[in-house]
């Protein structure tokens, strides 16, 4: 037991050279000798042994210490059948712990803390007790712009607006790399951790490059110049003027004058940066320009000017240093630019608008109450943000929804991950068919289920009520939303007068006849294009809509708002939601040919319901979306696992340790177990059940969806040992036999003592989730992550309370929430401090 | 392993050991003989380990192959597999590898750096966990360019880069958290190269306007984001080193066709302008190191012999769907065999180039392996080796057949092994590259460290 305890802590843990110090305290031993001897002595558990710290090599010692430090931090040791240390105990050990470790600057788990991952290790409670009244401040910093905010300021280059920037935001330039990637998990992800590096440079590099080029290519085509473009032939866009300070100088014969020089340098300087050059920098610049318009003639010397203005690491970094007199409490607030910048940023991607830069400029953006202003004045703007949700999404057959705060909409998608539903390959023929994976030019079903989880966010942000329980628990979704309820109930009004008036005629032995006999009505109701000249070549489009209604009017059921056999139809994906399908284009194929057998079966295609949101039974908002189950999904099977990790640390603000690097997490086959039952006996070992007692309660109830997020009672158990009948390898799976699903599930240690307990289904569990003030909280926090650029620290206690109260008195308004946030102390106040 | 802590340890020291390299990084050949040269060329849709095996084993050879029993094999005395008949004028300097595994690595449809790197790496920059093992060779054998990768990249698929012809992320892995960047198109990366060099006065002055913009950029940065200052300055070293070596690059400068410089081109066909720019690249002295991914699930293969009108998916055909009249076998096949032509046009090329008593091929070794193991959705249980090497390689395969010992039995060597065994023969003494397979531990041997028998 305290075998060889009291020997070693009369020693004490004199390490050598590199000691300040570094002798553990008794009250330290004490607490080792209690809580920790008996199992990491002479035998030592998992091979940490505890007693002999001092006699480690200062590399092992550290190392041992970080361990310990992770299993007191993740509440894994002592293991919660075994005594547990008070607080004030298990504070001393970890204190002193970790202040070994940060005198070697070794601390790994304080090396984690800025990063999105760590955000949740503050400890809840503590931020919203109202026990700290630290007052807030955000580190001074200059961080790179995310890859959106980028896209702005190439366009703010080139000086677009209009339509011409929609189109250009949405293609791309073609010379133009995005140099920056965000972490690519779910989860909030854009902060200010990295800097500009070798990887950077070579993108800025290209990129700088081709738009200097493109800069002037309109001045130099118009002199004449054949070097004026670039060489790819595909490469035909450029601006259709140049500015006049930069035309000047390409048109002029001679060497330009010190005046046209410094026009031009303060041009690019305000199109790039968006500020005046200095002295001194107007200096450096004219010197470039010259030797190098010496060497290369005006032109090719202009464009190494422009390309310099846009190496510059200022063009693709933010400043928030904070300016003027330091408070009593050492912080500045932001200089009245960088709030304009800040303020701007956070509600889009697209920068400050003339009134807030005036604004700003007026002395006008000082104190909280004029920030307030602001942000209530561009929350309000329907126009300035105005974009696509993810330009990413839109390709040949999905356009991404075109919404007023872009950046809004961009907070949920991050938090839920649902758009990382388009990373999960799935193997069709296991769908039965329907699913379409990604390929080149268009994102498949996940594509489509991201769109309309997508509308389904909108619209609860656009009521702006209650909008964190809604999320959670609305059972009103978007399924092929292709138009609005007018337009989508007078084409249908249209298509049944069509149908009801030509039903009973010989529309399928003489369909000329009917088509010459009803062509104002046909061609009213766009069944016939009014521009063929001879009829009969519409014959197929006619007999197309005429088999259609008579598969669905016909059958008393309202049809889609558009016919399967439209060019570029690929709307296939109802079967996620567990509704009905439409007709495939193939049951048309022929129609205007005499071979064409008409079908006798009428499947139950689906009743269209053109008035949407609409309700769809067995779902619950976007934990059952399958938008939301596909992403947090594997290959072949759903992935309990996950799923549940997710809800442990975006809902309930838990931490989950990361996979060890001794795992092989491979669930283990077994043709008598569900997924469930295979991955508990997996996790079930002493050494796994530390963590996955975190996770897989959580994620077991959603195994009532499976992998492509279709709702379900029985699972498939998929081993061929249950082979029943194979399907054709196409569009009908594998049937299996099958087992009926324990939906059950537990809440447990999850801080709210009203939350824990048993769960009877997934349903069950997100109500409770959705009621809870932890939940609502722990949004809270992401929204901060999310809209300050960093992790929450005990000091921004306050703030954060702050915008939970707005919430819930506003009656649970998101914007409440941000216009909280954004007028914060946390976000206003600066304070440059060391590490 | 006895202990699950001595196993912790030393997988820790493994991984601490490589912080050591950077010491060697400066270290210049010994002795001015020439560096050895290293290219690495991986495929997606995984490589099956039966397709490798010669159709002359002996019924007892056989049957040992087909127990995966260790096979030391002269191939001399061996039949090539007919879609490696391309590399018949190489039958001597050719190494079949077969038994190595992989499971420590991601597998699957994409694996990103895991082969390279011996870790599970994702589409997170943050997975990356440190050098892979083609730029750890580069810092040994330093050249003004480090290192040259090249792609066929994926459009499509859940790893898909945004384009086909710039640069964007590759395979390799820079150093932790560093993704390498990759040429996709031949004509870019003769254009980034060997633009000091054109024969195009334009092109020289535009050259030397971009060092002008790099010295400026270089000294304002030094006051503000060090380590951008410090890229740029790494960029001006490196430029001061190919000037150096103006000569050299501009004999040995690409000339390249004109399919090779269009803006569409077959996969086939980029494949081939990607290898004239490699070769460029090595033998001018630009690069001693190459990374080329030769294809990519998410790549749509076009231009395959027999199938030329077709855009193979490679996702389909590992899943074994027909393409056109042929099925998946033998699409696999036409695949492979057009990658031998590769592989034989680059040692062919390199044996043509003159350097000291022999050719710049005595002093490379060519790397052809699947990024993903052994068929479409591996598990990592085989990653199966076409090996050229020059008769001055360090390593003692030429001319053979070799198959390591199975899973688990004494002997048996996991891509770390095979990567340690390779840069120790070089000069990096690192205890162990890679990750460790925890799999692997319950079986009592010690899975650390280099290849023995293969160390000379």
């Amino acid at each position: 037991m305290r075998s060889g305890w009291g020997a070693i802590a009369v020693i004490g843990f004199v390490v050598g050279p590199a000691a300040r110090g570094a002798e553990m305290p008794p009250n330290v031993q004490a607490v080792l000798a209690k809580y920790c001897a008996e199992c990491h002595g002479e035998k030592p558990r998992g091979g940490a042994r505890l007693d002999g710290l001092a006699a480690l090599g200062p590399n092992e010692r550290l190392d041992l210490l970080n361990k310990v430090q992770d299993q007191l931090f993740f509440g894994m040791m002592p293991p919660p059948k075994d005594d547990q240390p008070t607080a004030s105990e298990a504070k001393a050990l970890a204190d002193w712990v970790r202040a070994e470790l940060r005198s070697h600057k070794a601390s790994k788990l304080d090396d984690r803390l800025p990063y999105p991952d760590a955000g949740n290790y503050v400890d809840h409670t503590a931020l919203f007790n109202g026990t700290n009244q630290e007052k807030a401040f955000t580190r001074g910093r200059r961080w790179l712009v995310s890859p959106q905010i980028f896209d702005e300021r190439v366009l703010d280059v080139f000086q677009l607006e209009g339509r011409e920037r929609d189109g250009m935001r949405r293609s791309g330039f073609h010379g133009v790399t995005n140099p920056f990637v965000l972490p690519d998990h779910a989860g909030v992800r854009y902060y200010d951790l990295t800097a500009l590096d070798g990887g950077h440079l070579l993108v800025m590099l290209t990129n700088a490059e081709w738009i200097a080029t493109k800069q002037l290519q309109a001045a130099r085509i118009k002199a004449g110049d054949p070097n004026a473009g670039v060489a790819d032939p595909k490469d035909k866009w450029y601006p259709k003027t140049t500015p006049a300070p930069f035309e000047t100088i390409v048109a002029k014969t001679g060497p330009p004058t010190d005046a046209e020089l410094a026009d031009a340098v303060q041009l690019q300087f305000s199109l790039v940066l968006r500020r005046r050059a200095t002295d001194a920098e107007l200096v450096q610049y004219l010197a470039l320009t010259r030797a190098a318009i010496k060497a290369a003639g005006n032109a090719e010397g202009l464009r190494q000017m422009l390309k310099s203005a846009l190496l510059e690491s200022e063009f693709v970094y933010r400043l928030e240093f904070g300016e003027g007199k330091p408070d009593e409490f050492g912080r500045v607030t932001l200089g009245p630019r960088e709030a304009a910048y800040a303020i701007a940023y956070a509600l889009g991607d697209r920068g400050p608008d003339a009134a807030i830069l005036k604004a700003a400029a007026d002395g006008k953006l000082v104190t909280k109450a004029d920030y307030e202003r602001e942000v209530r004045r561009l929350l309000a703007d329907e126009n300035w943000f105005r974009g696509p949700v993810d330009k990413g999404l839109s390709g040949m057959h999905i356009a991404s929804h075109v919404v007023s705060h872009p950046r809004m909409v961009r907070f949920f998608r991050e938090f839920f991950g649902y758009p990382g539903a388009t990373k999960v390959f799935k193997d069709i023929p296991r769908s039965g068919g329907f699913y379409r994976n990604p390929d080149r030019g268009h994102l498949g079903t996940p594509g489509w289920l991201i769109q309309e989880a997508d509308e389904f966010v909108i619209w609860q942000m656009a009521k702006d009520t209650a909008v964190f329980e809604n999320l959670l628990t609305a059972e009103d979704y978007f399924v092929y939303h292709n138009m609005d309820t007018k337009a989508g109930k007078a084409q249908i009004a249209q298509w049944k007068d069509v149908y009801e008036t030509l039903k009973k005629t010989e529309w399928k032995s003489k369909p000329e006849e009917v088509m010459e006999a009803h062509q104002k009505m046909l061609v009213a109701a766009k069944i016939l294009d009014p521009r063929t000249k001879e009829l009969w070549r519409e014959k197929r489009s006619f007999l197309y809509y005429m088999y259609w209604f008579q598969d669905t009017f016909g059958q008393g059921r309202t049809p889609f708002t558009r016919g399967p056999f439209t060019h570029g139809y690929t709307y296939e994906h109802s079967p996620s939601y567990n509704l009905p399908p439409t007709p495939h284009r193939g049951r048309y194929e022929g129609v205007e040919t005499p071979r064409y057998k008409e079908p006798k079966v009428f499947p139950a295609f689906w009743d269209y319901p053109v008035e949407q949101p609409f309700r769809v039974a067995n779902r619950k908002g976007i934990l059952t979306h399958p938008a939301w189950l596909v992403a947090f999904s594997a290959n072949t099977a759903s992935d309990p696992i996950r799923r549940g990790r997710w809800i442990r640390e975006k809902l309930l603000a838990g931490v989950v340790p990361d996979v060890p690097i001794t795992v092989d997490a491979k669930v283990p086959d077994d043709p008598h177990r569900t997924l469930r039952e295979r991955v508990n006996a997996a996790t079930r070992s002493a050494a796994c059940v530390k963590c996955h007692s975190r996770m897989n309660d959580l994620g077991y109830p959603l195994e009532q969806f499976d992998d492509f997020g279709r709702f379900r009672t029985l699972e498939a158990l998929e081993h061929p040992d249950n082979l029943i009948k194979a399907g054709n390898g196409k569009d009908t799976a594998d049937v299996y036999k099958t087992k009926p699903l324990d939906p059950t599930g537990v809440l447990s240690g999850t801080g709210d003592a009203m939350l824990d307990g048993p769960v009877k289904d997934s349903f069950d569990l997100i109500d409770r989730l959705a009621k809870s003030d932890r939940v609502r909280q722990s949004i809270i926090r992401h929204a901060f992550r999310f809209f300050l650029g960093r992790n929450e620290r005990p000091s921004d206690s306050r703030s954060l309370m702050d915008a939970d109260r707005a919430y819930v008195t506003s009656g649970g308004s998101f914007k409440a929430v941000v216009v909280s946030l954004l007028t914060s102390d946390s976000f206003i106040y600066r304070k440059t401090v060391e590490n | 392993m006895a202990t699950r802590r001595e196993f912790m340890r030393t997988a820790a020291l493994g991984a601490g050991a490589l912080t050591l390299a950077p010491q060697l990084s400066k270290a210049a050949p010994v002795g001015g003989k020439p560096p050895m040269r290293f290219i690495f060329i991986h495929k997606g849709n995984g490589l099956f380990p039966s397709v490798m095996v010669p159709p002359s084993l002996s019924k007892d050879e056989a049957a040992t192959e087909a127990k995966k029993g260790p096979l030391d094999l002269d191939l001399a005395k061996h039949e090539l597999p007919a879609w490696m008949k391309p590399l018949a004028a190489h039958h001597g300097d050719l190494t079949i590898l077969q038994g190595v595994s992989g499971k420590m690595c991601t597998t699957g449809h994409h694996t990103w750096c895991s082969s390279l790197g011996v870790y599970k790496a994702n589409e997170r920059i943050s997975s990356i966990k440190w050098a892979t093992v083609d730029f750890e060779l580069a810092k040994m054998f330093p050249s003004p360019m480090e290192h040259v990768e090249f792609a066929c990249f994926p459009l499509g698929g859940g790893n898909a880069r945004g384009t086909l012809n710039g640069i964007a992320t590759g395979f390799s892995a820079r150093g932790p958290q560093q993704p390498n960047y990759a040429f996709g198109s031949p004509k870019l990366a003769a254009q980034e190269l060997f633009k000091a060099v054109s024969t195009d006065a334009n092109v020289r002055t535009r050259s030397q306007l971009d060092r002008e913009a790099l010295e400026f950029a270089a000294r304002r940065e030094r006051e503000k984001v060090r380590s951008y200052a410090d890229s740029l300055e790494a960029v001006r070293e490196r430029d001061r080193k190919v000037d150096a070596m103006a000569d050299s690059i501009r004999r040995h400068a690409p000339k390249l066709d004109a399919k090779y410089l269009a803006e569409e081109m077959t996969t086939v066909d980029r494949q081939r302008g990607h290898v004239e720019v490699l070769l460029a690249a090595l033998v001018s002295g630009l690069t001693n190191v190459v990374a080329f991914t030769v294809d990519e699930l998410g790549h749509e293969y076009t231009g395959l012999p027999g199938m030329e009108t077709e855009r193979v998916n490679l996702h389909d055909v590992g899943h074994g769907k027909p393409v056109g009249k042929l099925t998946a076998d033998e699409v696999r096949f036409a695949v492979r065999r057009q990658h031998m032509t590769l592989l034989d046009t680059i040692a062919a090329r390199l044996k043509k180039a003159p350097e000291g008593e022999g050719s710049v091929f005595d002093n490379t070794m060519i790397f052809y392996f699947p990024d993903n193991g052994e068929t479409h959705h591996s598990h990592g249980a085989e990653y199966p080796f076409v090996l050229l090497s020059g008769k001055n390689a360090k390593l003692n395969l030429r001319g053979r057949y070799i198959r390591l010992p199975n899973y688990g039995e004494a002997g048996h060597a996991t891509l770390g092994n095979l990567y340690t065994t390779l840069l120790n023969a070089h000069g990096n003494p690192i205890k162990h590259f890679g990750d460790p397979d925890p799999g692997l531990a319950r079986f009592g041997h010690d899975q650390f460290g280099p290849i023995r028998r293969f160390l000379g």
